[in-house]
Parts: C-alpha cells; sequence; structure tokens
C-alpha cells in the first residue's frame, strides 16, 4: 500500500479504514492464536466479538434506592454491595454482546432451565480496586484478570470479548460508587465480574445466551493484628483438581465441592485447606490461594518455590506478581516445581524451612504457621523470623496499590480515558 | 503494523517557557475545562448539627474539587446556628434553648460568615463545593430556584442580597466561605419547619448589648410547604440533586437525563471517623463550648434596676437605678462595674467587691451565678445583708435574662 507523499495521512487512514479495521481485528485473533485459542473466524459485526464500552448507558439510583452505609467495623468481606452493577447480555440469537448498561442494584431473573443453575455454566473473577494515599483510586492489574476471565469463557462454552472494554466499564462503575471505599488507607473495593449461561434449555450443550455482570463489595482493614497467620488442614483423601479437569480456570464449579472440606477444617480448629493431589501428596493450593515456599536448599542457597501452572493450579496474578517482583530483588532463586508434603516435613524436620504462604488477592499474602497432616501436627516457621519475606511482599504491593509510587500495575481510573 | 509514522515536533516546551515570564507566581496548571467535572450527590446520614458541620468542613479542607463537583445535603435535629462572628447571647434565646422541643435546641457556630438560622428536620440544607475559581453563588441559587420549579411550580424571585424569596418573605439564607484551593456555599431551605419553635428559639430580647458581631438581619419567613402542600423534603431533597445533575458546571443550557446519568450520581455518606478519618477531631472542635461561645467578639451587657425604697436612706433622695455592666471576653466575664446610685449606702457593700471579681473569668453563663451563690452563702459572710441580696440579684438577672 504505497503512499503518495502529498496525500495526508488522515485522509489516507479514512480511506482505508475498513481495511484497518480488519488488521486490528486480525491482529485481535492473532493474539488469541498465540494464546493458544483455537476457535477464530472473521466477524462481521464488533458485537459479535466484542460489547463496547462507547455504547454504554447509565442509570444512576434515586436517593431512596441507596443503602446507608454502614460503619466500616461492619463491612465484612462479601456481605455488603454498593449501590449500582454492571450487565450486559449476549445472544447468539441476536447477533451476539448487546448494549451494556449500569443500573441500580437489583437481583437477577432467570429462566428455570438456565443452564447455570443445571450445570454450573459459570465463571468469575475477583480483582480490588484501592484508594491510594493521594485520594486516587487505582485497580491492580485488571488486564490480567481479563485475559484469565476469557480463558475461563471458551472453557465453559461462554462468549468471549475484549477485556479492555470491560475495564473501562468497570472503571466507571467504580467512578460512581466510589464513595464506598473509605477515605481511610487499608481499605479497597472488591471487584467481582461474572459470566453465567442463561440459556433456557436443559441440553448439555453450549449456552446460546449469557449475561455477564459486575458486582462491587467495599472491604476495610483486612488485618487488624498484623500478625495473624492460618492453620492448614491437609487430608489427601480430598483433591481439588487434577490433570485434564479445569482447576486452572476460575470457575464456580472448582469452589462448591471445597465447602463441606473447608467445614471439616474449621471443626479441626484450623482456617484453612491445604489442597493435596497424586500419590505422592503434591502441594497444590491453599483455600482459594496460591501458596509458595521459601526454604535453605542442601547448598545453603535460599529458593522461593511454588508449584507451576501444570493444569492443577490457579494462575493467580497475586502469584505472578510474586514471582515478578522477586525476579527483578534477584536475590534468591525462584523455581517454580512441585512440591511434596514430604519435602515440606523433611526441610522443616532438618530446619531448613523458612516460611510457607498463601498469596491472593484478598489478604495479598497468608503466612501459614501450622499444618495438620495424617494424624500429626507439623509447625511452621513462618511467623518466627525478625524480617520476613511475606511481609516485605505485603508491604511493596500494598505501596503500589495504595499509590505511594507510580507503578504500570496500578493505574487510577480516571486517566483510561 | 506500522502503517503511518507521524512524528510531532514538541512545540509545548516553548510557549510554556515564554507564558512563565509573564507571570510572577506560577499557578497551579490544571484543568479549567468544565467538560471534565463530574458531579456528585453527597446524601449525609447523620442529624447531628456538629456531625454534620464536621462533614462538610472536612470535604472543604481535604478534597480535591478541580474536576469533581459536590452537592451535599443535609438535615439537622433542632439547632440554632449562628454564623463565624455572631452572637450567641444577640441571635438566641440561649437560656431557654434545652427547653425548646422535645429534646431541646442545640447551637452550634458554622465557619462561614453571615447570619443565624434555625434547622430541623423541616429544613434542608445544601452545600455546594467547587475549586475557589468554580465558585459560583448565583449560579446556586439559580439552580435551585429551578429544581423548585421544575417540580413543584413554585416560582422563587432572588433578591438583591441573595436570598430565596416567594412573596416577599425568605424561604432561604446563604453563607460562603471562600478558601484555596477549594470553596463553597452552602443555604438553607424552609420546607416545612416549625415556625413556632423557631420563633421561640430566635426570640431576641432588647437588652442592652453592646457588640461588633454581626448581627442578624432579621426577615419575614415562610415554608415551601405554604406555597404547594405537596413539596416534602425528601422530595425537594430529589429533585435539587437531579437538577444538579442535569446542569452543566457554568451555563444552564439543559443536558437533560443524558448529562445528569454521565454524573457519578447520588450518594450516601456515613460521616463517622472510620470513612473520614480525621472528622472526630473537627466535630469535638465545633461542639465545644470554646468555640461555641468562646469565639464570641467581646461585648457588654448593661442593665438598670430600680433599687427599692427600703434600701433608700433619705426619703428625698430621687429614686435612681442600679445600673451593672459586664463585660464578657472570649465568652468569659472579664469585667463587672456598677454605677450605685446616691442613695444606697456604700458601706454596706463591703462584701460585694470580692463577689465580683469572684465572677471574673468566669463562663458567661449559669456557672457563673451558681459560683456567685455559692461564694455568697460562704460562712465568711454569715448573715448576708439585704442589700448584697438584692445587688447579686441584680447581677444574676443580667446573666439570665439575655
Amino acid at each position: 500500500m504505497a503512499m503518495n507523499a502529498k496525500q495526508c495521512a488522515c485522509r489516507w487512514v479514512l480511506q482505508h479504514q475498513h481495511k484497518l479495521k480488519q488488521a486490528a481485528r486480525s491482529c485481535h485473533l492473532k493474539v488469541k492464536e498465540v494464546l493458544g485459542i483455537d476457535e477464530y473466524r472473521n466477524y462481521e459485526y464488533d458485537n459479535e466479538y466484542t460489547f463496547k464500552y462507547s455504547e454504554l448507558t447509565t442509570t444512576l439510583a434515586e436517593p431512596k434506592q441507596l443503602r446507608a452505609k454502614p460503619d466500616v467495623s461492619e463491612l465484612k468481606f462479601g456481605q455488603i454491595f454498593t449501590d449500582h452493577m454492571f450487565k450486559v447480555f449476549y445472544h447468539k440469537a441476536l447477533g451476539g454482546w448487546q448494549k451494556p448498561e449500569i443500573i441500580p442494584f437489583e437481583n437477577i431473573s432467570l429462566h428455570p432451565a438456565a443452564k447455570v443453575l443445571h450445570y454450573a455454566v459459570e465463571l468469575f473473577e475477583g480483582l480490588k480496586a484501592y484508594r491510594g494515599v493521594d485520594g486516587k483510586i487505582r485497580m491492580f492489574r485488571p488486564d490480567l484478570n481479563m485475559q484469565r476471565m476469557n480463558l475461563s469463557a471458551i472453557g465453559s462454552g461462554l462468549p468471549t470479548f475484549d477485556g479492555s472494554e470491560l475495564i473501562k466499564c468497570m472503571n466507571r462503575l467504580i467512578q460512581i460508587d466510589q464513595e464506598w471505599v473509605p477515605h481511610s488507607e487499608a481499605s479497597s473495593l472488591y471487584i467481582r465480574p461474572t459470566l453465567i449461561g442463561v440459556d433456557g434449555t436443559l441440553g448439555v450443550a453450549q449456552s446460546e445466551s449469557a449475561l455477564l455482570f459486575t458486582i462491587l463489595c467495599p472491604v476495610g482493614a483486612y488485618f487488624d493484628d498484623k500478625n495473624d497467620s492460618v492453620a492448614l488442614f491437609a487430608d489427601p483423601s480430598y483433591t481439588r483438581a487434577w490433570p485434564g479437569g479445569c482447576g486452572d480456570r476460575k470457575m464456580g464449579s472448582n469452589y462448591g465441592p471445597t465447602i463441606r472440606v473447608q467445614r471439616k477444617a474449621l471443626r479441626k480448629g484450623c482456617q484453612q485447606v491445604l489442597w493435596l493431589y497424586g500419590e505422592d501428596h503434591q502441594v497444590t493450593e491453599v483455600g482459594t490461594m496460591n501458596i509458595f515456599i521459601f526454604y535453605v536448599n542442601e547448598r545453603g542457597e535460599r529458593i522461593l518455590a511454588t508449584p507451576p501452572l501444570n493444569g492443577l493450579i490457579l494462575p493467580g496474578v497475586v502469584r505472578q506478581s510474586i514471582l515478578q517482583m522477586a525476579h527483578e530483588w534477584g536475590e534468591f532463586q525462584i523455581q517454580q516445581r512441585t512440591i511434596t508434603m514430604n519435602e515440606v516435613i523433611r526441610l522443616q524436620e532438618e530446619n531448613r524451612l523458612l516460611e510457607m504462604f498463601g498469596s491472593g488477592t484478598a489478604c495479598v499474602v497468608s503466612p501459614i504457621s501450622s499444618i495438620e497432616y495424617l494424624g500429626r501436627i507439623l509447625p511452621i516457621p513462618t511467623m518466627e523470623h525478625s524480617k520476613p519475606l511475606y511481609n516485605r511482599i505485603r508491604e511493596q504491593l500494598y505501596a503500589i496499590q495504595y499509590g505511594h509510587f507510580e507503578h504500570p500495575w496500578a493505574v487510577p481510573i480516571d486517566s483510561v480515558y | 503494523m506500522a502503517l503511518v509514522q507521524f512524528t510531532i515536533t514538541k512545540v509545548q516546551p516553548l510557549f510554556t517557557r515564554m507564558t512563565m515570564r509573564h507571570f510572577s507566581t506560577p499557578t497551579k496548571t490544571k484543568a479549567a475545562n468544565t467538560n471534565n467535572i463530574r458531579k456528585s450527590v453527597f446524601i449525609s446520614q447523620s442529624n447531628d448539627v456538629f456531625t454534620n458541620l464536621a462533614l462538610e468542613d472536612w470535604l472543604y479542607r481535604n478534597y480535591d474539587f478541580t474536576n469533581h463537583h459536590i452537592m451535599m445535603l443535609w438535615r439537622n435535629d433542632p439547632c440554632v446556628v449562628i454564623g463565624r462572628h455572631q452572637n450567641p447571647w444577640v441571635e438566641a434565646n440561649v437560656a431557654d434553648l434545652n427547653h425548646i422541643t422535645e429534646k431541646g435546641v442545640q447551637l452550634a457556630r458554622r465557619n462561614s460568615g453571615g447570619g443565624t438560622v434555625y434547622h430541623d428536620q423541616g429544613n434542608l440544607n445544601v452545600t455546594f463545593f467547587t475549586a475557589r475559581d468554580q465558585y459560583n453563588r448565583k449560579h446556586n441559587l439559580e439552580l435551585i430556584a429551578r429544581a423548585i420549579f421544575r417540580e413543584y411550580g413554585i416560582k422563587i424571585d432572588i433578591a438583591p442580597r441573595e436570598d430565596l424569596v416567594v412573596r416577599n418573605a425568605k424561604v432561604s439564607g446563604t453563607a460562603a466561605k471562600l478558601g484555596q484551593p477549594n470553596a463553597y456555599h452552602h443555604c438553607t431551605l424552609l420546607v416545612e419547619v416549625d415556625k413556632v419553635d423557631l420563633n421561640q428559639a430566635l426570640h431576641k430580647h432588647e437588652d442592652g448589648i453592646k457588640t461588633n458581631a454581626t448581627k442578624s438581619v432579621k426577615s419575614k419567613v415562610l415554608n415551601l410547604c405554604e406555597a404547594n402542600p405537596k413539596i416534602t423534603v425528601d422530595g425537594l431533597l430529589s429533585a435539587i440533586g437531579w437538577e444538579y445533575m442535569r446542569t452543566p458546571a457554568n451555563s444552564f443550557k439543559d443536558g437533560g437525563k443524558l448529562l445528569a446519568s454521565q454524573q457519578n450520581g447520588f450518594q450516601m455518606i456515613n460521616p463517622t471517623e472510620q470513612w473520614f478519618p480525621g472528622i472526630a477531631d473537627i466535630r469535638d472542635t465545633l461542639q465545644d463550648w470554646e468555640w461555641c461561645y468562646g469565639k464570641t467578639p467581646k461585648f457588654s451587657v448593661t442593665k438598670s434596676f430600680a433599687v427599692p425604697t427600703r434600701f433608700l436612706n433619705s426619703f428625698d433622695s430621687i429614686t435612681e437605678n442600679l445600673k451593672v455592666t459586664m463585660n464578657v471576653e472570649q465568652g468569659r466575664i472579664s469585667d463587672v462595674t456598677l454605677y450605685v446610685p446616691p442613695g444606697l449606702s456604700s458601706t454596706g457593700f463591703s462584701g460585694e467587691a470580692k463577689v465580683i471579681t469572684s465572677l471574673k473569668g468566669h463562663k458567661f453563663t449559669e456557672d457563673a451565678i451558681n459560683s456567685l451563690e455559692w461564694s455568697l452563702s460562704g460562712s465568711e459572710y454569715g448573715l448576708v445583708d439585704d442589700r448584697d441580696k438584692f445587688v447579686t440579684e441584680c447581677v444574676r438577672q443580667v446573666m439570665t435574662s439575655v
């Protein structure tokens, strides 16, 4: 496509905009290909492959629809929701994604045969927005959650979308409900985008209609006592994820069956479940978090290790952030490899185990103080160090999230437009 | 796919260097572009005047209003709110406030200047927060007038002193605080206020007070419900909020529902310490006696009392009055002087000097009187002379009848 030197670039762009759009789409599709998403086709209309922020309509709540704000101490995780929500439907029969909207918070009405109710055709995400020290609100790495959400969608047979459009819509939603974030530090807004299959037919087949919605929960200071460590319960007779399954996707069907095991752990006086897999009792995840161990190897080197993304592990955003940060620090080796209970026990008996902690959006890191395993309680010395790694990680991530300094991982919401 | 490459020459830095030479003080280069301004309407969950004034002050001190304008809507349980430089004893019936309405009437001093107003649940307060350079009182009042007309058909006139007036009676009082970088303009709206309580609380005695404090200009007031019985505080709150959001920041070109839906909408606000760190301290200051009464500009009170004949020494003395003058500074009695008429023997008053000096430094309230009575009934004086009792009774009356 040779360009006449005298032609204005703008005119050229306008004349070739159709081809440019095609190029943009094929770029998007090539990205999908690289990510390993095999289905791609030529789209005739935009709404076949995504909804758009530019078509978002907003209905603001009337004063009488608002909920009174409780005291910050009553903001327990996931129990209080904000005044508005985001919703967008997908209907294959109507050409794909419909117009997105922000509306006052309300219940959802479903056909009784909706696939989400029968076959758990559902996926969700969890991320947070933080009110920084400068008063601006920042989301933490939403692009990673969007990537993960689209992968989960493909796994559930649900439609994919352009993550950057959802980020813009969520920005607007947070902007409207931002007074639900207390002005004190250590407060955040938990963001829950969810995608469900709502097709009202009982066949176990791809859902032809879907609903993507996002709700927000204000969260007060998470840890009052900074020394809140957790005791784990590990029982190899329970399996959370298996090869060839979907344990590496954030789907509701992975979490429902864990509730009864969690209750068993609580009855034993523990706080979380340590999920084991296989004959060799591999350590996979803790509760709904990824797991890290920090130890000294036989040569006296310090190693930070975490299970690899082999299909059993959810690719956590905090997990990835920790690995990237540790890599930048360059102070110790980082390994993504299988870790077994025997190794943990051996390290602990030889006094080479330094720390074990979980990582997740809710509390960044959660230090582990003991594991109950096959009838014995294994103490973990995480809390016994003066300058533990988990604390350094937590402080660094807090500093980024609360805007102590500018960082590409936490972008203020107003600047995305 | 780099189909087209642009090279942009950096002209911008040249311009800023040139313009900088014309200004002696660098101004903040914030967006004065009013298209960027988003509006929120905050509804306070509290009915306590001190909490709400503290919230107002917190927002004024801590928020960045460059691209975000806020309207705060609040209601208080019965209270009298005086201006920053006013005298509560002149403006309100301080001694009786506790006995008006079931729970009594509070007294608060706000940070902005202006006159005294009475609040109860039939009154709606509106505060407009902006950056200093976006402050526009006329715009705000016009906006309220439009909201009321659009929803209730009441025609409101804006009087020369920027009061909102219906049928020549005031329905609103206005005050403002301008600072850097923020400013606010607030006003009251009488929707269905209890006028009997209002008059009792604000009833001023003509009682010989000399002061430089700002005096309120008393006007005839009207409740909006007298113009349209359908109006309620909740309804008005909603109407003003929507009008605020559908009107652009600097003009009256109605943006309709579309513009309103682009704003940030209504928000409930819980004005407690954990939501707004620092607000508890502000509230404590506002509620303190030192602020409400202690900040009164200095004034003097003079009262005269007819001397009963039995205290006069001779029958042909002209009945003159005993005059008591009390100087009050920072809410405390700084001096008490007596004009003693001839005929009232001075020998009987040797005790009263001490009585009077013991008053100095006391708060100009019942406390001082109690101390007065206590010191009088003390054994130092034994049986108190009737004349002493008369004088102290006069002094007491000066304080309680203000």
